[in-house]
């Protein structure tokens, strides 16, 4: 009983320990900003004149449905990501959105104004091709699905299959099209390369093939770019060889009508594949007639196919891109052109007449830093005067969505690019002008001391100054409502603050933009477009200059590593204001396979940044003189390890001082059995305070605080449940030398590990009781240590003690990071992201391979909490409470100037920030410190102090009288 | 090299119960083989379904397979292999516990509560799901608040006030005038302090209060008349 009370006591200090949110922190230093992805199908709801709602899907397997009138998130839901829940189509009808995903796998129909299911439909398996509405007598009933072999109709109300029919000869066909024109019959369009077209008509009734026609056209390569349905059933296609367009009608046609496109006054641009831009506003009634035929990149024409005739309507020069829209019985063509680097026309014309439309002009200035458009999405709608009003929905190259109202007003931009954070960095903000003032002043000395006397005075003067209007402003502030004061972030007033708590986020999208954020509001201060980098290419961002060198502006390096060509090129840029450097990077002709970036600095005090090519040659940025000269006097103590995952190779080097490299070992671990998953090294920037840890009987375990140690983890090629394996194995990266090394039986990947101080921590799957655990292992130099002053890995005759413990963890998970302070005083958390979307901070305390299993007296007076198999998850531990951060991809955590603080940054398709304290805020006031009770004791102290003098005086003068 | 030292606790109980389910693989059946469907109902009481649904989903084995829900709160996982899985609702705003689900080569479900420790043991729940939320989970931890409740229910605070009260209040409850009582009372005194060397507590605590009284007059002048009845 005894044991166990002491127990409780143990453990509730335990817990108070942990980090947690207090209802009135919501949104005081947190934020979180919520993305869907790249757009790649956009509707707006038509249904009623005040319908605020843009549904979207997105190739983050996103369907969300946005107010279009601020551009937040109305609801989100979120499919599997990667290619199991890739968006294929998504069609919109009424209140419904039917989604079309997995390759064709799943068919489902939302309900757009609650964010739920209407029904969910498992199809066979099948490459996906085409889906489209079919309507009968005006109403829309059918969903056709279209994939390789088969054709399948289901009802729209509940998902139920109508019919589904194999397609004849799909060895050979590829079909692409389904087309109905509301009249009972469904067309199904496929053609074989180079040789025909064959042209299936299906009864909607039954699906019994009405008609099969096959159509003799050598030139034909695709269904979907060339060719489109316009009008009553008329497959219209464009040939840029023969320079000519192809007409026919699908129930009646046999062969295929030539025309030419200089019999229409038309000229293709040499080299370009012609594109046809149709619109069937009702997928219940025909095809409009109009059409648009793309020429060259910015000519477009507007066509009309009426009683088998094509006649051109109105050409369109320099124009970005065109599009349809239609409102009641009205279709409009939209065009956008653009004015010049940043401005865009945006301009309606009557599609039947190609007339432009008066008072619709709408111009649009976009921000610096965007890319160029890519699309336009239109919401047009009748005025109360019958005429056309519309707005736009533009998407740049860099995924942003910008919402344009007439007359050129942006209403709402969401920078979608953010939904796919590669990578990023915190970067401590500037000093205030007055402040870098007082720092110049100590860099020059030659004023003589009467000089600097006046100068150290009148810097004081202005500091006084900047504190008395500090003052004011807060006096200032104090009297508004809180909610009015909103401290407006700008570029122009960034400035560290007293803690150091507020940071620039520099952050590097897929895309190509880069971002940088105010960290405590969450504020975009600048963006940067860099146009060209593939989505697939690896980014690495380091910062090679902080902003601490003043007059020296701070400067990170971007190092975009092309993944087909191997190359890589650097783009090097100040992270305060975005603005692209001066510095000229070298130029690398060869693969890069590694960096490094080097303690040692120029004499502008960035620090060298190393990089080593497929040929362990070695390329120094900056290579100024006096850089080379560092090296040189240091090269014999620069090595580096290279990984290839591929060969099961890692290797390490050595750098000599001409700056070639010279290979000293080489582990090689067999591929045919294990594969290398992760390999992890500890942040440079990390601080250990304590050496060791004071045990119960007052000796000190010293721990191993190797700085080369490399933890390398494993998987088994084998991933029976029986024979699977993870293995670990701790290398030190300089000598090569394998510490320590363990095999975890049945076990499986994803592995998340962290490594940190002394200890690793790793998370498998155990394949055997279907649980993730986590694994913790800790390494010590015993009870004495080695050499206390500094580490070599060179000179270490003993071994390090291991010590391990597992527990289980009670759910999956999808990031692990471990929290970090300025000086590594504060205790340590591990964050966990969770697949909900929450974000655990778990004490380090918990994993601690010294947890026994029975506590005695010693444990007891060391805090360590006595052996539990399963590790806690609370929700009071959630750093985000129900801010719930989707797929995180990575957590990134930072210092700040109070050891008690760590910065926190989560994100992944969303973006969250805050602060977390993981031993509380043992540094700063409290939030709630509460200052009027302790001024009112204070006083009532003085005055009761005043009072009893006074009493006293008086007791002692009638005493006296007496 | 290869000998570190090592230390590895023996952990993880995994005590093994005689499992008799041999149709049941760890891992996921294979790509090809059948799919099944999991399917249930969540209840969030006293919340319509419309409300909750937008941000909740349904997460098999982490994100290995996901549902979603339909708007009167049913839902169905589709296309799983056999196998065992662990299903969880998560929503930002309720909490519901995580059920494991077994599917059996054959296509027979069913559902039993989480138990990681002992991963074999079968407490039956009802299949189709059946799942109610047990209510907002708690994010926040309460700040510690200072009210004068607190102050004076703090025990220290209690010892004391309390005989202080008895002090002040107690003589006028009692009435000291009648005889008998008086006689009372000084037989108790008596009883309850034997020793008589010792300084009595509360004569100490009556004298102190009426020599601070004697100096002012009026309000304390009863507590005064008190003192001295009580010494005699």
């Amino acid at each position: 009983m005894d044991v166990l009370a002491r127990f409780l006591v143990l453990l509730s200090a335990v817990l108070a320990l942990a980090a947690a949110v207090f209802e009135d922190q919501v949104g005081k230093f947190d934020w979180r900003r919520q993305y869907v992805g790249k757009v790649q199908f956009a509707y707006f709801d038509t249904q009623t004149q005040a319908s605020k709602k843009l549904l979207v899907a997105t190739d983050q397997n996103v369907i969300a449905s946005i107010n279009s009138r601020t551009g937040e998130l109305l609801w989100r839901q979120l499919d599997k990501s990667g290619s199991e829940g890739y968006i294929d189509a998504t069609l919109f009808h009424g209140q419904d959105a039917v989604v079309v995903s997995g390759n064709g796998r799943f068919l489902r129909s939302w309900e757009t104004n609650i964010g739920g299911l209407n029904w969910e439909m498992v199809l066979d398996t099948g490459s996906f091709q085409f889906a489209t509405f079919i309507g009968v007598q005006d109403t829309v009933k059918y969903v056709a699905v279209l994939k390789e072999t088969a054709i399948s109709l289901h009802y729209l109300s509940n998902g139920h299959q109508k019919w589904v029919e194999n397609l004849p000869d799909s060895e050979t066909v590829t079909y692409q099209l389904v087309y109905s024109g509301g009249n009972g019959i469904v067309y199904v369009l496929g053609l074989t390369t180079r040789s025909h077209l064959t042209i299936i008509a299906y009864n909607l009734e039954d699906g019994e093939i009405l008609s099969q026609v096959l159509v003799q056209c050598p030139w034909i390569v695709s269904l979907h770019s060339n060719c489109a349905i316009v009008g009553e059933g008329n497959l219209v296609c464009a040939d840029s060889e023969t320079r000519s367009l192809y007409t026919l009608a699908l129930e009646t046609g046999r062969t295929l009508t030539q025309v030419t496109m200089q019999s229409l006054d038309l000229s293709l641009e040499e080299g370009f594949q012609p594109h046809i831009i149709a619109t069937q506003p009702n997928p219940a009634l025909n095809a409009h007639a109009q059409f648009f035929l793309q020429l060259g990149p910015h000519h477009y024409s507007l066509l009309q196919l009426q009683q088998d005739i094509i006649s051109p309507v109105r050409d369109f020069q320099q124009t970005l891109l065109v599009t349809f829209a239609t409102t009641g019985d009205k279709t409009v063509a939209v065009v956008v052109s653009s004015k010049n680097q940043t401005a865009y026309n945006i301009n309606l014309f009557s599609a039947d007449s190609g007339r432009r439309l008066l008072d619709t002009l709408t111009t649009v200035n976009l921000t610096p830093g965007e890319g160029p458009l890519v699309k336009a999405y239109v919401h047009a709608f009748l005025k109360k005067d019958d005429s056309v009003g519309y707005r736009v929905l533009l998407q740049t190259e860099d995924d942003s969505l910008i919402f344009v109202q007439q007359p050129g007003k942006i209403l709402w931009t969401r920078e979608e690019a953010l939904a796919d954070v590669v990578s990023m960095e915190m970067v401590d903000l500037p000093l205030t002008g007055t402040q870098a003032e007082l720092e110049g002043e100590f860099g020059k000395k030659a004023d003589g001391l009467l000089g600097m006397v006046f100068k150290r005075l009148s810097s004081q003067l202005i500091l006084l100054q900047a504190w008395i209007s500090h003052l004011w402003k807060m006096f200032y502030d104090a009297r508004k409502p809180r909610s009015q004061v909103k401290n407006e972030v700008t570029i122009e007033t960034l400035a560290r603050d007293e803690f150091n708590l507020q940071k620039m986020m520099v952050m590097v999208t897929a895309s190509g933009k880069l971002f940088g954020m105010e960290s405590s509001s969450g504020t975009i201060l600048w963006k940067h477009y860099l146009p060209g980098i593939h989505r697939t290419a690896s980014l690495k961002l380091v910062v090679q200059r902080t902003t601490a060198h003043f007059p020296h502006p701070p400067q990170c390096t971007l190092l975009i590593k092309n993944k087909e060509s191997g190359l890589t090129t650097l783009h090097v840029f100040n992270p305060i204001f975005g603005r692209k450097s001066h510095i000229v990077p070298p130029v690398l002709s060869r693969p890069v396979l590694q960096s490094l970036l080097l303690p040692i600095m120029d004499q502008d005090y960035a620090k060298v940044l190393l990089l080593i090519d497929d040929e362990y040659k070695v390329t120094a940025f900056p290579s100024s003189k006096n850089v080379l000269q560092q090296l040189q006097a240091i090269a014999s103590s620069i090595f580096f390890c290279l990984v290839d995952a591929e060969q099961g190779k890692l290797s390490g080097f050595r750098l000599h001082k001409d700056l070639t490299t010279e290979q000293i070992w080489e582990v090689v671990i067999p591929t045919e059995v294990q594969k290398i998953s992760v390999v992890k090294g500890k942040k440079a920037n990390e601080h250990v305070h304590s050496q060791g840890r004071v045990m119960g009987d007052r000796s000190v375990l010293y721990k191993y605080l190797n700085p080369n140690l490399l933890a390398v983890v494993t998987e088994s090629v084998d991933t029976h449940q029986e024979r699977s394996f993870v293995g670990i194995y701790l290398i030190d990266g300089v000598t090569g030398r394998i510490i320590h090394e363990a095999v975890q039986r049945k076990a499986r990947g994803p592995i998340y590990v962290v490594h940190s101080e002394n200890w690793v921590v790793y998370e498998y799957w155990n394949t055997k009781s279907r649980r993730n655990e986590f694994s913790v292992l800790e390494l010590y130099e015993g009870t004495e240590q080695y050499n206390s002053t500094a580490f070599s890995s060179l000179d270490r005759p003993q071994p390090p003690q291991v010590l391990q413990q597992s527990y289980i963890f009670p759910s999956p998970i999808s990031m692990l990071e471990a929290t970090i302070t300025e000086k590594g005083i504060t205790s340590r958390h591990l964050l966990v992201g969770l697949p909900s979307g929450a974000i655990l901070s778990l004490p380090k305390m918990f994993l601690d391979p010294r947890r026994p299993e029975v506590p005695s007296e010693q444990s007891r007076e060391e805090n360590l909490i006595p052996y539990a198999p399963e590790l806690p998850i609370r929700s009071e531990w959630f750093i985000n409470y129900n801010q719930s951060v989707s797929r995180v991809k990575g957590i990134y955590t930072a210092p700040s100037g109070l050891e008690s603080t760590c910065l926190v940054v989560a994100y992944g398709l969303d973006i969250y920030q805050t602060r977390v304290f993981p031993s509380k805020q043992f540094d700063v006031l409290k939030d709630d410190y509460d200052y009027v009770l302790i001024s009112s004791v204070l006083l009532g102290l003085v005055f009761a102090t005043m009072i009893t003098k006074r009493l006293a005086q008086v007791k002692l003068l009638n005493r006296a009288w007496r | 090299m290869w000998l570190a030292l090592c230390t590895v606790f023996p952990t993880l109980w995994s005590v093994i119960y005689g499992f008799n389910e041999q149709d049941l693989p760890a891992v996921s059946g294979q790509p090809n083989g059948d799919r099944f469907k999991i399917e249930g109902r969540a209840v969030v009481p006293g919340i319509r379904a419309q409300d909750w649904i937008s941000s909740a989903r349904v997460l098999v084995e982490g994100e290995e397979h996901v549902g979603f829900f339909r708007t009167d709160g049913s839902f169905t996982v589709n296309d799983v292999p056999f196998g065992s899985y662990v299903l969880e609702i998560v929503s930002p705003a309720y909490k519901f516990e995580p059920v494991r689900v077994d599917i059996t080569s054959k296509g027979k479900m069913r559902a039993r509560m989480v138990n990681y420790i002992k991963t074999s043991e079968v407490i039956r729940l009802p299949y189709p799901l059946q799942l109610r939320s047990s209510g907002s989970p708690s994010y926040f931890l309460k700040r510690e608040t200072w009210g004068w409740t607190d102050f004076l229910m703090n025990p220290m605070v209690m010892m004391m006030v309390l005989p202080l009260l008895i002090i002040v209040l107690l003589p006028k409850v009692v009435n000291t005038n009648d005889p008998e009582m008086r006689r009372e009372m000084e037989q108790s005194m008596n009883m309850l302090n034997p020793n008589h060397e010792l300084p009595d507590v509360s004569e100490f605590m009556t004298k102190l209060f009426s020599s601070k009284s004697s100096g002012k007059s009026g309000s304390s002048s009863k507590t005064g008349k008190s003192g001295p009845m009580k010494r005699r």
